[in-house]
């Protein structure tokens, strides 16, 4: 029975998972909760993956490949960012119900890891622990950005 | 990501909800699909038995994976577990039921004797004030038609034992579904969204969300429609002075799972219980099945719409039309159906509705297609 609740082991699959920026706090038997449920999808270069305006229901993290974060229709004019593997975007739609302010297509061929928004608000019922370490992360990301941003804005004040 | 104008591309559910066509096709394909089910009983049954049991020990199953345990074996412990629990609940209770069973024959046997006392002097009373029916003889009638039928209960006995035993293999379905529902669900899925094309992933997977939760809001909305009925029947019996309130109020709200019939028989159990108990205060029946009445009005109306009508967000007066429907498609296991079937087909209809009337998701799926049909075909 002790060795049911024995320290889970890590496997391949668990490895990449921690790998990710938003999943690095979690211990094995967190990260096999959570890749309970999360959904894996394959794009195609160029392939929308959502657009500007689309309610959001889901975060995504890039496993593999490129993926271009652009203002709707405009990949070259109104590119915003370019993210590579272990990035994640979409984070927005964790939180509230508010849409997509930009438009996400892959860049090149990508694997992308997909985290439902009902996942997660259920993780925070039954698993708050890992749901604060995501949170963390997210609010992390959110924090560095919003630093960029505001750097950006006093750029732009001394210019 | 700031943007200042924003596109609507939104593929949420449209605000002012489907449309006649829509709803036109949900409540076809819920009759078809009712009209399918009742002919497999044996395996629908279970299957509704499953879910249940699959969403009072998926709790337990996640405590088990989040102390490190991984799936298959916490599934397959809470299920044990669960089976431990009923086995040793049927041990316990066995010898109990066993002593008890004659006493039950012969309370069983007043109980009917009494009711058609009641029976009896109602009619008579009706009798000595109308002539029209003491012309008929109605009471005479009646006392004979029903003393008959009352001495062949023995034997419809025969039959409901060889039902219950015909129906016993199916039922022993449910723990098993029910474990491969705990280990595999999410597996399950995952595989439905996979077969999704990525222009309607997201909008699928709030799909299988919805139906998740809908599925868990119509059993807990039965589970506290039970309670509220336990209750109001209990509190109503025990001010009439009538013996066993709890227990006879948590029969007839069980029974009543099963719309209309499984109320009536509910109502006349408490007659029974009244009548007998009392046979010198007729009144006594009467304001049993006044009290009966009222909490089926409110059950019916009121209660079923706040709870299981509630949890599937449907409209009280839509409730209350599909459980007719059901029961005209389907007869009893209609009735019973019905709700959970039409909140699933509803989510599905209504999703697919937005899906395939989204201009914009409709052409991003395209736009992936031909991007496919390229990247096969550009080295040929």
């Amino acid at each position: 029975m002790v060795k049911l609740f024995r320290p889970k082991k890590t496997t391949p699959r668990l490895e990449r998972l921690h790998s990710l920026s938003l999943f690095v706090d979690l211990r094995p038997s967190e990260l096999e909760i959570v890749d309970g449920l999360v959904h894996e999808r394959e794009y195609l270069a160029g392939e929308v993956i959502f657009d500007e305006g689309e309610e959001g229901q889901a975060i995504y993290i890039v496993a593999s490949g490129d993926v271009l974060i652009c203002r709707q229709g405009q990949s070259e004019a109104g590119r915003v960012a370019q993210l590579g593997p272990g990035t994640f975007f979409g984070e927005l739609a964790l939180l509230d119900d508010s849409p997509r302010s930009a438009q996400a297509r892959a860049a090149t061929a990508c694997q992308l890891i997909v985290f439902f928004r009902d996942d997660f608000v259920g993780l925070l019922d039954t698993h708050a622990r890992i749901a604060s370490k995501i949170s963390r992360q997210l609010a992390r990301h959110l924090g560095a950005r919003m630093r960029v941003m505001a750097m950006a804005a006093g750029a732009y004040q001394h210019m | 990501m700031g943007v200042t104008e924003k596109p609507n591309y939104t593929v949420e559910e449209s605000h002012h909800g489907s449309g006649p066509i829509v709803w036109a096709s949900i409540i076809a394909t819920t009759c078809v699909l009712l009209f399918l089910f009742q002919k497999i009983l044996w395996l629908v049954v279970p299957f509704l038995l499953a879910l249940i049991i699959y969403y009072m020990l998926y709790p337990p199953m996640q405590g088990l994976i989040y102390r490190g345990m991984n799936r298959n074996t916490a599934a397959g412990l809470v299920t044990l577990a669960f089976l431990l629990v009923l086995l040793v609940v049927g041990v316990a209770l066995a010898p109990w039921i066993g002593g008890k069973v004659a006493v039950w024959q012969e309370i069983v046997g007043s109980y009917i004797q009494g009711g058609l006392k009641l029976l009896d002097r109602s009619l008579r009373a009706l009798e000595a004030n109308w002539s029209t029916l003491a012309r008929a003889r109605l009471a005479d009638t009646a006392a004979e038609r029903f003393t008959s039928s009352a001495d062949r209960v023995v034997d419809h006995i025969e039959p409901i034992a060889i039902g219950i035993m015909a129906w016993a293999p199916s039922l022993m379905l449910a723990p098993f579904l029910a474990f491969f529902f705990l280990r595999d669900g999410r597996r399950f899925q995952r595989f439905l969204g996979s077969a999704v094309p990525n222009a309607f992933f997201e909008k699928t997977l709030y799909l299988l969300y919805e139906i998740d939760r809908t599925s868990r809001a119509y059993f807990q909305g039965l589970i506290r429609l039970t309670v509220l009925d336990t209750l109001t029947l209990a509190a109503g019996l025990w001010l009439l002075g009538i013996p066993g309130p709890f227990a006879l109020g948590l029969i007839c709200a069980v029974l009543a799972w099963i719309p209309y019939v499984g109320s009536i028989l509910g109502g006349l159990l408490v007659v029974l219980v009244a009548a007998t108990d009392f046979p010198d205060t007729p009144g006594m029946a009467y304001w049993a099945i006044a009290l009966f009445g009222a909490v089926r009005l409110l059950d019916d109306f009121v209660y079923m719409p706040l709870t299981v009508g509630k949890s599937l967000e449907l409209h009280p007066l839509v409730t209350v039309l599909m459980i007719f429907v059901g029961g005209a498609v389907a007869g009893v296991p209609g009735l019973m159906l019905v709700l959970p079937v039409l909140g699933v087909v509803m989510v599905i209809g209504e999703t697919i509705g937005v899906i395939v009337t989204d201009p914009r998701l409709m052409a991003r799926h395209r736009h992936a297609l031909a991007l496919r049909r390229n990247q096969a075909s550009n080295d040929l």
